[in-house]
């Protein structure tokens, strides 16, 4: 509680600072709305009935009372309240029993104030209203709105007796009884009014739930009704202005108790800023670090940048030796990659275009399959069959022959080897009707043979790089062979799918023969070749063989990817 | 033999008209030797050589030779697909074969779909212009008229001449080097299944630093 009270004083003494601008505030943002229109349309015969309405006025009078003591506090203490007391105690017993009353009156005075001149009209149809908003309002309202009428209109009607006939603001305190009031009932009243007041100022700004504000405005608007008008008026007129006198007065005496207020009010909230703003430093600047730190802890990065970097500083010279550094162990590096490079057969066969004959190759077989399934598809069921079964009997053309005919392999004693080849490459592929050129092929295993048989290939390590290499050429310019082939029966004009077939088994025979001769004649020199290391050789021929059955496999696989280029010539 | 080491592989193909010049040129570039006469290219032939653009980046272009006769139009056309440049070759004494350029560009387009390769128009035969030599060569094809199509179009234009090499390295490099700034630019990529772009099998180390640097420009931005 102690906490809660000391808060709501603060609220308290905050809305004494300003509390008209915030109770403005609060009206236009609010339900109070509707109550302008009424307003306005009161104010035309406010200002005649405001005379009339005095009595009604007049209980206002002690809300006023509440505002012009904030306002006046500071001005001037209360300049007789020892005479005022003795005729305001008797209604202070009054007051007191009520105090709630007049704290709620001064609130919604506070808040009526501007906005209402007509209020005083109202008054005596808000008296009678009032009942049905005091509910809605906090309990202490209603008490006062009922009883306190009796009890102020007394006050109300000696401060206009007593009233000086000073309007404004300043008027209040120049009435001495009314000053006396009450100190009692004041201290009270400050304090239930810097009660009501926090109560609206939190939920002033906050943002006010609708209940709230609905039961604020009802209470305003009440207050008002009880006795704002008056005070509006006062302010305007200097007639009027006893009712305002009479709450200066009221004012006038809680001053120490409010004077104490303000500057508790004062320092409270001097400290609250400086506190919230303290705090809002605070929050930012821990925010900012977070995000600079942000995947760079101890902001290392951040300081490298900016290059504040202790005493780290890279000498030139020393840089410039560990790029030396550096790049002698790229090249070093690199040069390893390449010397690896240079016995790695796959490696070997893309730069031969063995690979890139393979893959355009693949692209026409692939091409040209489809090209058989649409055919396929558009004919009749029955030719479906046929086609089907014409394209089995070209793949059975193809396959490749058991190898039963070694007898062929006894070449004409008068030809060279390479010239043997070339002659077998021609007989096998007569029948296919294209002119390839094999020539490469052949140049190529001369070549070999001419290696084989200088004195160049006298270490064991470059008769095996040369022997990968060669099966990687040869295997690739066979590769380049099937795509030749393949691209030529494509352009053919005239057909003949069974011997074309045929054909190309023959040479895919062929070959393979001359891939697996290659591969023995370098193991055959590797093996001749004087060595230390015997291993290694081992090792170096099972590579050449293993090389062999690679070269092997691709020629093949070139044969089958030829297949539906055969096959799309019969159907 | 061919350097092995490179970072990237372009595959460029070569369209155009018969007897433009595309395999002389090619063969100039990658054996700088010219010849006199030479078969006339059946389907596809390959070529390949590694070159420098501007940063030392080592790309090898793998340089597809395409027939030019009509009768291989329906195979060369299955060949364009996997490449990320096209070179528009036409022979600058020879109307017709510039005239067919708009064709063999559209063609190329249509096929390299949904790819959009970098473009360069290529004349050749220069060395026959100007020269009042016996086969009456004559220019048929100007300069102008070839940079305004270039132009109008979005290509590199070049005039060059295998037997002279005028040009010949100029126009391999200017495709290449555009095909290098679109990799920079991210507007190409390394995509599995097209074969347009290759990385290198040996990439060389600069380039992993190439990419730690990358990274922490990165961070330091936030």
């Amino acid at each position: 509680m102690a906490t809660s009270d000391s808060e709501d004083f603060e609220s308290a003494d905050e809305g004494h600072g300003s509390p008209d601008k915030k109770e403005r505030k609060k009206r236009l943002s609010s339900s109070n709305y509707s109550d302008n229109a009424l307003e306005t349309e009161q104010k035309a015969s406010n200002t005649p009935k405001k005379s009339s309405n005095v009595k009604n006025v007049e209980e206002i009078p002690k809300e006023t009372d509440g505002w012009d003591d904030f306002d006046i506090d500071d001005n001037e203490p209360a300049p007789t309240p020892a005479p005022a007391k003795s005729n305001v105690q008797n209604q202070n017993k009054t007051i007191e029993d009520k105090p709630s009353n007049v704290k709620e009156s001064k609130k919604s005075q506070d808040t009526g104030w501007d906005d209402f001149e007509d209020w005083g009209e109202e008054d005596t149809s808000s008296n009678v209203q009032k009942p049905e908003p005091k509910p809605v309002q906090s309990k202490p309202q209603p008490a006062q709105s009922q009883k306190p009428e009796p009890n102020i209109q007394e006050v109300t009607d000696r401060l206009a007796a007593a009233s000086t006939g000073g309007g404004g603001w300043g008027w209040g305190w120049s009435v001495d009884s009314l000053l006396s009031t009450a100190t009692a009932g004041i201290s009270t009243i400050t304090s239930q009014v810097s009660q009501g007041i926090s109560t609206v100022l939190e939920t002033g700004i906050g943002a006010p739930d609708p209940e709230e504000l609905a039961r604020r405005s009802v209470k305003t608007n009440e207050t008002k009704t009880d006795r704002p008008a008056p005070a509006q008026e006062a302010d305007k007129r200097p007639e009027t202005g006893s009712e305002q006198e009479a709450s200066a007065g009221d004012a006038a005496f809680p001053f120490g108790s409010l004077l104490s207020g303000v500057t508790k009010f004062v320092e409270t909230t001097g400290t609250k800023v400086i506190h919230g703003g303290l705090d809002t430093l605070e929050t930012i600047g821990k925010k900012t670090m977070e995000v600079l730190q942000d995947g760079d802890p101890g902001l290392a990065k951040k300081r490298a940048m900016l290059g504040l970097g202790a005493g780290d500083k890279p000498v030139l010279s020393q840089v410039l030796r560990e790029a030396k550094a550096k790049a002698e162990e790229e090249d070093k590096v690199r040069e390893e990659k390449r010397e690896a490079k240079e016995v790695h057969y796959e490696n070997l066969f893309d730069d031969f275009e063995g690979l890139v004959h393979l893959e355009a190759l693949e692209m026409l077989s692939r091409q040209v399959s489809m090209r058989i399934e649409e055919r396929i598809r558009s004919v009749d069921v029955e030719k479906r069959q046929d086609i089907k079964e014409t394209l089995q009997q070209v793949a059975e053309l193809c396959e490749m022959p058991e190898e039963d005919d070694d007898d062929e392999e006894s070449p004409s004693e008068d030809l060279s080897k390479p010239d043997a080849f070339h002659e077998r490459l021609q007989t096998a592929t007569q029948d296919l009707g294209l002119k390839l050129q094999f020539l490469p092929l052949v140049k190529q295993y001369t070549d070999v043979l001419a290696y084989l048989s200088s004195p160049d290939a006298d270490s064991v390590k470059s008769v095996y790089k040369r022997g990968v290499s060669s099966l990687a050429q040869g295997t690739a310019l066979s590769v380049e062979q099937y795509h030749k082939a393949a691209e030529m029966l494509l352009v053919k004009t005239r057909r003949s799918t069974a011997d074309e077939a045929d054909a190309l088994t023959q040479m895919t025979v062929v070959l393979t023969k001359h891939i697996s001769e290659l591969a023995t004649l370098f193991t055959e020199k590797l093996n001749a070749l004087p060595s230390d290391n015997k291993e290694q050789v081992n090792t170096y021929i099972t590579n050449i063989f293993l090389e062999a059955g690679n070269s092997s496999t691709y020629i093949q696989n070139a044969f089958q990817l030829a297949l539906p280029i055969l096959q799309i010539g019969a159907v | 033999m061919v350097d092995p080491i490179f970072d990237y592989q372009f595959r460029l193909i070569l369209i155009g008209d018969s007897t433009v010049g595309k395999s002389s040129l090619l063969k100039y570039f990658t054996d700088g030797k010219f010849a006199e006469l030479s078969d006339p290219t059946v389907g596809v032939d390959f070529f390949a050589r590694i070159i420098e653009v501007q940063d030392g980046t080592r790309i090898k272009l793998q340089l597809w030779d395409t027939a030019g006769q009509e009768r291989f139009r329906s195979i060369t056309k299955s060949y364009y697909r996997n490449s990320v440049g096209a070179l528009l070759v036409y022979d600058v004494c020879n109307r017709s074969s510039f005239e067919h350029i708009p064709l063999w560009m559209m063609e190329a387009k249509r096929h390299i779909e949904p790819h959009r390769p970098v473009f360069a128009l290529v004349g050749c035969k220069v060395d026959l212009v100007g020269t009042d030599n016996k086969n009456g060569a004559r220019r048929e094809v100007t300069c102008e008229e070839a940079r305004m199509f270039a132009e109008e179009n979005g290509l590199h234009h070049v005039e060059t001449s295998a037997k002279t090499g005028l040009n010949v390295e100029e126009a391999f490099v200017l495709v290449a080097q555009e095909v290098y700034n679109r990799i920079q630019t991210g507007e190409y990529k390394v995509e599995d299944g097209w074969d347009g772009i290759k990385t290198g099998f040996n990439r060389p180390n600069g380039m992993d630093f190439n990419l730690l640097e990358a990274e922490t420009v990165q961070s330091t931005c936030c």
